[in-house]
């Protein structure tokens, strides 16, 4: 056993230089650290489809954050509840037609890439911002958006403060490590705005600290202030005692990403994520998606794999070759719900965040959430 | 130490007028301070029955098991009822064995009474008092009194056994023990992942010592063998593991194996997480073994030699009974340190009692309420309660086994 004992210290080398090169990039996502990263990651994912792993495996391994108002938490009975949650509660349905056969891990901002390189989840789904970098030199792949974020300022209502310009020489709380630290230095350094950052691990951190007067501004992405704006303590004055300020400055595009080389599992995730959307440009959701059997319209029944009678009178369904049993959209859709669901039941007015869909709109009603045809 | 607090009353007042009113300015003194502490205390009070435990009283399960399925949420129970009674009758086989040996050698042997051990373990107590007051249904409190009276009866019961039984009640100990730990491993949907919250800091806390010792005593002594290849070995084992923080082998352990291994031949996020403690721990037992076996003097080892004993025998007889009783204050505070290292594992994605106290202010009901110290102080007086119980039972065996005062 000291033999072994002995190659595995030579091995556990070898792996502590590794790790060292992940941890030490950052949210920014670096390019230097996670340049050397890329050669290891190639050899991690070539292990054959995903799809073939995941169903031979039954359960999907979705990285997640149980920290996020919203998007990801967990509640009292222990279930991960959120956006980003029915999201891969959306792809167990389609790939393995159970949205319950998930298996969450709970990841730090730190460790999500390396996770998904190493093949320790299949997907991560977890408030992630697409930026050219990650997508680059992270060895993964971002698919399509399903948030439209933004990054805001929240100040007191009665500190005198009515735009950025107004915020010369102050403080601003900032949470540690993320996109929106670099983002701040950016938008104030162009404006040539003199101001203190103040970082902190953790939401909670940075309240306190708001809260005594350490600093005058609090940023994060706008769906974030939105939350804790709505949910300000009574003793505090409430929400009127705060102001989100107009001005978005930076663009928080958040969505799921997939490992590198595997383009038939990031197709299936891409059109998971339109379908919902398509569903939602239909009319169609999880209370009526059963009732669509008569349905004259071929975009319907195409969509929800219904058979369609060609013009010589034979009958077949549409399947779009991308792998997944036809009718996976209604599973989909009886699981999670279409796109305008998922937001309501997790984001809407009805929740703490209280957001509307802004630019999380359909195109049709002026926002940014466009799918391509299913066809 | 119970012995030394049972100072009559009447000598009181004359100890109080003695220490604290001896001279005017202590008197003052003694009042200032006295009543400044009067009123920290009052306002600790109204503070712990002020605020508003809503969170913790919602979520409790959540902080206890974490993420383990509610439908099979007996099984933690039943779990912990067999912990007790293992518990129990460990204790009990213990109190026998000792009493055998005190009766062999013609000494005293005082048996605790039910009060000591309130006194002793009060603490404890309180904490399942306050947790039980926390909770809306009846199956706890049925669960922690099963468990609590169940070893206790156990304790009472059996630690009267005679010699020929003690083996037996090692074993039965053992078998509770194995047993408490199926019943939430096998038949359980996701078995050893399916566990979270302060459960999954306690097993691992068990099972990290439990595991490593045997380990980490053979790794001392290979460090201390005369065979260059064992000694060499075992030297850049417990050198290269000490050099290395744990969570740099937890993430290793969790993340980046995948690098290296097929799905199909790693173990669950839980066992990796185990074994990378494990191997972690060995090195720190290893070290602390060693300093015992360099307490042992020399003569013990050559007595064992002039007796015509062989080599193991003599450490296993001579050497590692003397050596080990050497390094139980140490030990005790490896296992402390290693009892609250376990929350590293929520940096790898485990479930812990933090990461459960870190992120139940993101459920909806408390979003932004500022509960975020009301949770980790709870957490922390979890933490608190194991750490003081063991740290006052291992001051007391050290007395009673005389360490320290050769």
């Amino acid at each position: 056993m000291f033999k072994r004992h002995g190659r595995a210290v030579a091995l556990l080398a070898a792996l502590t230089l590794i790790l060292a090169a992940c941890t030490s990039s950052d949210d920014g996502g670096s390019s230097e650290t996670t340049a050397g990263e890329t050669e290891t990651t190639a050899a991690a994912s070539s292990g054959g489809s995903v799809l073939a792993a995941v169903q031979d495996r039954g359960k999907l391994n979705c990285g997640v954050n149980n920290g996020v108002p919203g998007f990801g938490f967990v509640d009292e009975s222990g279930e991960h509840v959120g956006f980003d949650i029915d999201y891969c509660k959306a792809v167990a349905a389609a790939v393995l037609g159970d949205a319950d056969a998930v298996e969450y891990v709970d990841l730090d901002a730190q460790q999500r890439f390396t996770a998904l390189q190493s093949g320790e989840i299949d997907v991560l789904i977890r408030n992630t911002t697409w930026t050219a970098t990650r997508d680059g030199s992270e060895g993964a792949t971002f698919l399509h958006t399903t948030f439209y974020d933004g990054q805001g300022m929240m100040v007191k209502a009665d500190a005198g403060i009515a735009s950025l310009d107004d915020m010369a020489n102050t403080s601003v709380c900032v949470q540690s490590g993320t996109t929106t630290e670099l983002n701040l230095a950016s938008r104030f350094d162009e404006g040539g705005i003199p101001y203190t950052p103040l970082t902190f691990a953790e939401n909670p951190q940075i309240q306190e600290a708001f809260i005594a007067g350490q600093c005058e501004g609090w940023t994060s992405d706008k769906s974030q202030l939105a939350g804790l704006r709505s949910n300000w303590p009574e003793d505090q004055g409430g929400p009127e005692a705060l102001v989100i300020l107009d001005e978005t400055f930076s663009k928080e595009p958040l969505g799921p990403v997939v490992r590198d080389g595997d383009s038939q599992w990031a197709q299936i995730i891409d059109w998971i994520t339109l379908a919902t959307i398509t569903a939602e440009e239909l009319g169609i959701d999880s209370s009526n998606v059963g009732s669509f059997g008569d349905t004259e319209s071929t975009e319907i029944r195409r969509l929800l794999g219904l058979e369609i009678t060609g013009d010589d009178g034979a009958t077949s369904v549409f399947d779009p070759g991308l792998g997944l049993e036809p009718g996976w959209v209604v599973d989909v859709i009886s699981a999670v719900g279409n796109y305008g669901e998922i937001f309501d039941r997790n984001l809407g007015s009805d929740t703490p965040l209280g957001l509307t869909r802004g630019v999380n709109a359909l195109w049709t009603d002026g926002g940014l959430l466009y799918a391509p045809p299913y066809r | 130490m119970t012995e030394t607090w049972t100072a009559p009353k009447a000598t009181a007042a004359e100890w109080a007028r003695r220490n604290l009113f001896n001279r005017w300015y202590n008197s003052a003194l003694t009042v200032v301070l006295g009543v400044f502490l009067a009123w920290l205390a009052y306002k600790l009070v109204v503070v712990l029955f002020g605020i508003d435990y809503e969170i913790i009283r919602r979520n409790l399960l959540l902080f206890m098991v974490g993420e383990f399925p509610r439908d099979q949420i007996e099984r933690p129970f039943i779990s912990t009822i067999l912990f007790g009674l293992a518990f129990g009758l460990g204790a009990a086989t213990a109190a026998a064995s000792a009493r055998h040996a005190a009766a062999e050698a013609d000494l005293a042997y005082a048996a605790p009474t039910p009060r000591m051990l309130v006194r002793r373990f009060w603490p404890l107590l309180a904490l399942v008092a306050a947790l039980l007051a926390f909770t809306r249904t009846v199956m706890p409190t049925v669960m922690a009194l099963s468990t609590i009276l169940g070893g206790a009866a156990l304790y009472f019961g059996a630690r009267g056994m005679p010699r020929s039984m003690v083996r037996w009640g090692w074993m039965g100990t053992l078998v509770l023990g194995i047993a408490a730990f199926a019943v939430i491993i096998v038949g359980v949907d996701g078995g050893w992942n399916a566990w979270g919250g302060f459960q999954i800091n306690i097993f691992l806390a068990i099972a990290g010592i439990v595991i490593a010792f045997p380990f980490g005593l053979l790794l001392a002594l290979g460090r201390r063998s005369s065979l260059p290849v064992v000694r060499y070995l075992s030297v850049t084992y417990i050198e290269f593991i000490r050099g290395v923080p744990l969570i740099t082998l937890l993430l290793m352990g969790v993340f980046a194996l995948g690098f290296f291994l097929p799905e199909a031949l790693r173990p669950g996020p839980a066992i990796r997480v185990l074994i990378a403690i494990v191997m972690f721990e060995a090195a720190y037992v290893a070290e602390v073994v060693r300093g015992g076996l360099q307490a042992v003097p020399k003569g013990q080892l050559e007595a064992g030699q002039a007796l015509g004993l062989p080599a193991w025998k003599t450490t296993r007889l001579i050497i590692l009974p003397q050596a080990l009783r050497a390094t139980i204050p140490a030990m005790v505070g490896q296992f402390i340190s290693l009892y609250k290292d376990t929350t590293l594992v929520n940096l790898v994605g485990m479930f812990d009692v933090l990461e459960v106290a870190l992120v139940v202010n993101s459920q909806s009901d408390f979003i932004g309420k500022r509960l975020f110290f009301l949770t980790l102080a709870f957490a922390g007086v979890l933490f608190w309660v194991g750490s003081y119980t063991m740290s006052r039972e291992a001051q007391r065996l050290e007395k009673k086994l005389g360490i320290g005062e050769r």
